[in-house]
Formats: C-alpha cells, sequence, structure tokens
C-alpha cells in the first residue's frame, strides 16, 4: 500500500470523526439498537419460545449480529460521488495522480475503519446482553470470516456502481434511498430470509443482497453448514468477480462521459 | 515499460556522471522534476513548449426539455438532444515560465478549455499536448505536474483542518517528508497560513479559503498551474497576497501558469501575454500593448478653450464646456493642437489614453 492510500484511508478516518457529537450519538444508538430489537421480538413472540421452528433466542442473535454487520458494510462512496460530481468538485478527483477507482476505495476503508471503532461499545454489550453468542465452531468462524470478507467485496461494488450512474444521470438521491431499503430487506436485516416465501423468496435467493447479511451469519450460527459452506463463498465469489467486470466497463464509458458542473 | 528497481538503479549509476551535463542543460531538460515525462519540441528561442493546443473543440449534449403537459417526464423520456458548443476552435502554444492570462466574457469557454487541458474533459475533437503526454488520456501522469486553483470551488475537504486537506495532497503527489516541510514552511511564509492551519476549512474567509487552495496546488511543485478566477470575490488586500503569490511563483520557480480572470488589474499586473476568447474561439494572442495598439488605438483628448461657447469642428462640447476630441491610430496629438491652436487660445489639455477596460469592453460587445 502506498503513501496515497493510507492519506485516503487517514482523511475518510478523520471525516467520520470530525463531528464529536454524530460519532457519540452513532456508537451509542447501535447500543440501543442491540437492546430494541430483543425488545420488539420478545413482544411480538408474546410467550412462544419459537415461531415455525425459529427459536427466539436465535432469532434474537441472528437480527443483533446481521445488523450490526450490515452497519458495518455502510458504504459512502455513492453519496459521496454523487455530491461531487453534483457540486462539480469532482474535477480534483480527476487531476490526482492515482486513479478515482482507487481513491473511492481508500475512503472505503478508512470509513470502514472509523465505523468498526463506533461498534465496539455495541459489541461487548450485545455478548453481555445474550444477543450474540459465539460462533457454531471453529471452523464456522474462519468461514464466518471470509465470507463477511466477500460481502463486504460485494456491497462495496455495489455501492461504486451506484456511484457511477451519476456519470450519467448526475442525481442520484432517490434511486440511492430506494436502493438502501431494497438492500437491507433483501439482506434479511429485518426478518430472516427463511420466512420469506413464493415469488419474494426467489427474488431473495436471485438478488445479491442475501450475501450481504444473511448468508454470513447463517454461517456464523451454524444454520448453513458443511457443504453448504463452500457453496455460499463460491456464490459470493461470483458476485464478486461479475460486480467487479460490470464495474470495469461502466467505469470505462463513465470517464468520458465526465461533465464537470459549473464555470 | 522498465522495472522500476532496475531503472532506479541505471539512474542511480549514472546520476553522478550526467549531473554536471544535466545542469547545463536544465533549462532545456526539467531535470529538478523527477516525474519530467517524454521529451517535448523547442521552439526556434530554445524555449519549451509545455502546453500546445490545436483546433479544440467541446461540444456539450444534454436532453431537450420538453415544454406543456407533463413536460417533466416528456423530458425524461424524450431522446431529442439539445447540444451547446462550449469551445469552437481554440489553438495556441505555451512556452516554460509564460504567464499568460487567459480572458474572455462568461460562457467564452476558459474553464471548459481549462477542464480540457488538466485532462478532466476530453475534447470532442482536437488535440493537446502538455509536456508531451496528451492530458486525459494520461491523466494520472499529467497530474503530477499541474496545479489547479478554480475560485469558485475548493479542492480542500470542507470538514477537517486545512493542514489535513495539505497532509493529503503530499501524500497523493509522494512528497517525500523532508520536500513536504520545506514546501510546506514556504507557503506558510508566503501566504501566512499560521493563523488558520489548524481550522476547519468550513470556518475559514474566502481570502484564507483561497490561499490554503493557491497551497495545495502548489505544494508539490508542480511545473503548470492554472488559475481560474483565482481573485473573484476577494477584497483589495487579499487581492494583493494573492497575486504577489503568482508573481513570486512564476519568478522563482519557472512555473508556467495560464490564469482565468475577469479582474483586469490582475491582468496588468501579472500577464505579459494575453489570449482573448469569446463565443469558443481565439480573438487575440499576443502582448497587452499590442492589444491595446490594435483595438483601442483611440485616445482622447480633452481642450479647454480660453474662450469657451463656441462650436469647433470635430470637437464634441462637454457640459463642463470643454471639448472632447477622439483620435484614430495613426492621428497625433500635435497635429490636434496644431490646427486647433490656429484659430483658438488652449488654455489647459488632458490625453486619455486608452486602458486595457476599454478594450475589452469594446471587444466584448462586439
Amino acid at each position: 500500500m502506498k503513501a496515497a492510500d493510507k492519506g485516503m484511508m487517514r482523511l475518510a478516518l478523520r471525516i467520520t470523526y470530525a463531528y464529536r457529537a454524530s460519532v457519540i450519538t452513532t456508537a451509542g444508538l447501535l447500543v440501543v439498537e442491540v437492546f430494541l430489537l430483543r425488545m420488539i421480538w420478545t413482544s411480538v413472540y408474546d410467550g412462544r419460545s419459537s415461531v415455525d421452528g425459529l427459536s427466539l433466542d436465535v432469532l434474537i442473535v441472528y437480527l443483533t449480529l446481521v445488523n450490526l454487520q450490515m452497519f458495518l458494510m455502510t458504504t459512502p462512496i455513492a453519496q459521496h460521488i454523487h455530491s461531487r460530481i453534483r457540486t462539480g468538485i469532482v474535477f480534483f478527483d480527476f487531476v490526482r495522480p492515482i486513479g478515482y477507482p482507487r481513491q473511492m476505495l481508500g475512503i472505503q476503508a478508512g470509513t470502514t475503519i472509523g465505523q468498526a471503532t463506533l461498534l465496539l461499545p455495541a459489541i461487548p454489550a450485545a455478548f453481555l446482553a445474550g444477543a450474540i453468542s459465539g460462533p457454531a465452531g471453529t471452523a464456522a468462524a474462519f468461514a464466518y470470516a471470509l465470507s463477511l470478507l466477500l460481502g463486504y467485496g460485494i456491497a462495496v461494488l455495489l455501492a461504486m456502481l451506484l456511484g457511477m450512474a451519476a456519470f450519467w444521470t448526475t442525481e442520484i438521491s432517490g434511486i440511492a434511498t430506494f436502493y438502501r431499503f431494497v438492500s437491507q430487506f433483501f439482506a434479511g436485516t429485518m426478518i430472516p430470509l427463511t420466512f420469506f416465501s413464493g415469488p419474494l423468496r426467489t427474488l431473495a435467493d436471485v438478488l445479491p443482497f442475501r450475501y450481504l447479511g444473511y448468508v454470513p451469519t447463517a454461517i456464523y450460527l451454524g444454520v448453513t453448514d458443511g457443504d453448504e459452506i463452500p457453496k455460499a463463498l463460491a456464490g459470493q465469489a461470483t458476485w464478486v468477480a461479475v460486480l467487479a467486470g460490470l464495474f470495469w466497463l461502466t467505469w470505462r464509458r463513465a470517464q468520458r462521459r465526465l461533465v464537470v458542473q459549473g464555470g | 515499460m522498465m522495472g522500476g528497481r532496475s531503472r532506479a538503479a541505471a539512474i542511480g549509476l549514472l546520476t553522478p556522471m550526467i549531473a554536471g551535463l544535466a545542469m547545463a542543460l536544465s533549462p532545456v531538460f526539467n531535470v529538478s522534476n523527477s516525474f519530467a515525462v517524454a521529451p517535448f519540441p523547442l521552439t526556434p528561442l530554445g524555449s519549451v513548449l509545455v502546453i500546445q493546443a490545436r483546433g479544440l473543440r467541446k461540444v456539450f449534449r444534454r436532453p431537450r426539455r420538453v415544454e406543456g403537459p407533463f413536460g417533466a417526464v416528456r423530458t425524461l423520456l424524450s431522446r431529442q438532444v439539445v447540444e451547446t458548443v462550449a469551445v469552437q476552435d481554440v489553438s495556441f502554444d505555451i512556452d516554460e515560465g509564460e504567464l499568460v492570462g487567459y480572458l474572455g466574457p462568461n460562457g467564452a469557454g476558459k474553464s471548459t478549455t481549462v477542464k480540457m487541458l488538466t485532462g478532466v474533459l476530453t475534447p470532442t475533437s482536437g488535440e493537446v499536448i502538455v509536456r508531451g503526454v496528451v492530458p486525459w488520456r494520461d491523466r494520472t501522469l499529467n497530474a503530477r505536474a499541474i496545479g489547479v486553483v478554480f475560485g469558485q470551488r475548493t479542492q480542500l475537504w470542507w470538514d477537517l483542518p486545512l493542514i489535513e486537506s495539505l497532509r493529503l495532497i503530499g501524500a497523493l503527489y509522494d512528497v517525500p517528508q523532508a520536500q513536504f516541510g520545506r514546501s510546506l514552511g514556504r507557503m506558510r511564509d508566503l501566504l501566512g497560513l499560521d493563523d488558520f492551519l489548524d481550522t476547519p476549512v468550513r470556518q475559514l474567509s474566502l481570502g484564507q479559503r483561497m490561499r490554503g487552495d493557491l497551497a495545495a496546488a502548489m505544494l508539490y511543485e508542480p511545473s503548470i498551474l492554472y488559475l481560474d478566477e483565482p481573485t473573484v470575490g476577494l477584497d483589495v488586500l487579499a487581492k494583493a497576497a494573492v497575486r504577489d503569490f503568482i508573481a513570486e511563483t512564476n519568478r522563482a520557480g519557472r512555473t508556467t501558469v495560464l490564469l482565468t480572470t475577469h479582474d483586469l488589474d490582475d491582468v496588468t499586473a501579472l500577464c505579459r501575454r494575453i489570449i482573448l476568447i469569446d463565443h469558443g474561439r481565439v480573438l487575440f494572442d499576443g502582448t497587452i500593448e499590442r492589444l491595446i495598439a490594435s483595438y483601442g488605438a483611440e485616445r482622447h483628448v480633452i481642450v479647454t478653450l480660453a474662450e469657451p461657447g463656441r462650436e469647433i469642428p470635430g470637437g464634441l462640447r462637454l457640459e463642463d464646456g470643454r471639448y472632447r476630441f477622439t483620435l484614430g491610430a495613426q492621428e497625433g496629438v500635435p497635429a490636434l493642437l496644431a490646427s486647433l491652436g490656429a484659430s483658438h487660445a488652449i488654455r489647459d489639455l488632458t490625453v486619455a489614453e486608452p486602458e486595457l477596460e476599454d478594450v475589452i469592453k469594446r471587444i466584448y460587445a462586439g
């Protein structure tokens, strides 16, 4: 890694920490989320210990883990590209001695490091409250780490592709809001995908979003195990390859499309 | 391309041997600049051509707006496009160390030209070569040789203290630690950055922000500096600080400067040469003196007579009783005095030389 990449990461980390109130609020809200999830689903289960074969304890662990994980995968990239194109500041990104996608990756990495530190209070709190338990086994732990990394790759590539749309449309905030909702929903952050049925389930299986949330978490919990694990990882790797190729093609065209706003 | 390590080793061996020769040739080959790229052509006088624009043209396309019911939706679905020609046909050469004013009314195509020279925009047709490189094809290579300041927007990071942006730029351009310290020290002196180095950029005044932007653009000592309206909106003192910095940068380091501005005081204070464009075409390229001589040759002579009140052929009577005569390029003041003095007693006389502003006004007005 070069000084330039470290510089971009450092910058993104500083930006994450630029507003103290926002840092404290976010870290605090993540802790609150852990307890809220438990309260809501305990009242939904209303005294029953399991619904559709899914026990309340497992459900709470699943939802806590999948939501904290999704927080880690939040990416500033689409928003970043959009705002810089809209204001014309993108100009300066194009006169840098390192390429635009590499700058974006640096910003992404720095932001993720910053967000990981914001999770520091929430993770022990979740363990103490019994909202997260240990992984299903050593193999599951390693597979989970790999799956999380691949899921992260998919999340970042999707965000970069979404950001590319701004080169054509300038304005993407509508699409971005829609994307956020759809990706969260189909990642299984609200309800586990096993509760989906019919066409909704088919759609969830076709879309890449389950690989960001449900798939790694299911490995962690041991719901996905044995032969299923390599299959799941291969599915993720395929998406990474496809999205990377798609990004490359889009990026090549986007450079020619660039319009710098303002005189 | 050669492997980085073997090339570095070869340079390491050769350096002591060619150092003396290189020093002698340094005005021709920019030895001090480790980012020196392919050799560029020499002009007859031995000056080095650094920017070459030939028949540059840029056309923007956007969807045609549809009027009437559901106009917005129909615009969205329409396949019709409107073409705007921002730059029609622009050609010029700029030598190393020049400080050129690039002038023109709003919408003349100045910023678009700068965006093409920097490699950010791809020309619709025509070509640009900057230090032997086609900027938009080799963006990252070109980037190391250029610094850019836009008065209307900033490359500094809004939420962070100024020093953070400067550190990032040092890292992006691989500026070694020691050189970064030296360069930053120089910027602090020249631009008086010390008072606000640790202030978040969003809290800086416009004058401070502009000084920060100039520091950011010159921190890695690029050989070309593009300035797009660097004094816009600044007060008299801040303008002077910016001008001094530009003049010093151009003088000290042989940095080539292309300056876009609407402030003609910037131009008269800094530029030896100006390129004037309008409607995306070059109208004039040369020295300020030549511009005034060829476009603004008219001078006004104001005469006060001992006995006012009489009509004089060729003279316009002003409200205060004086007379104004307009002289063309070939007419001299002595001739006017001789003919006037023969019939009238002249008490006082002033000659108003044409100013750059008058000339520019006349040209913009068409």
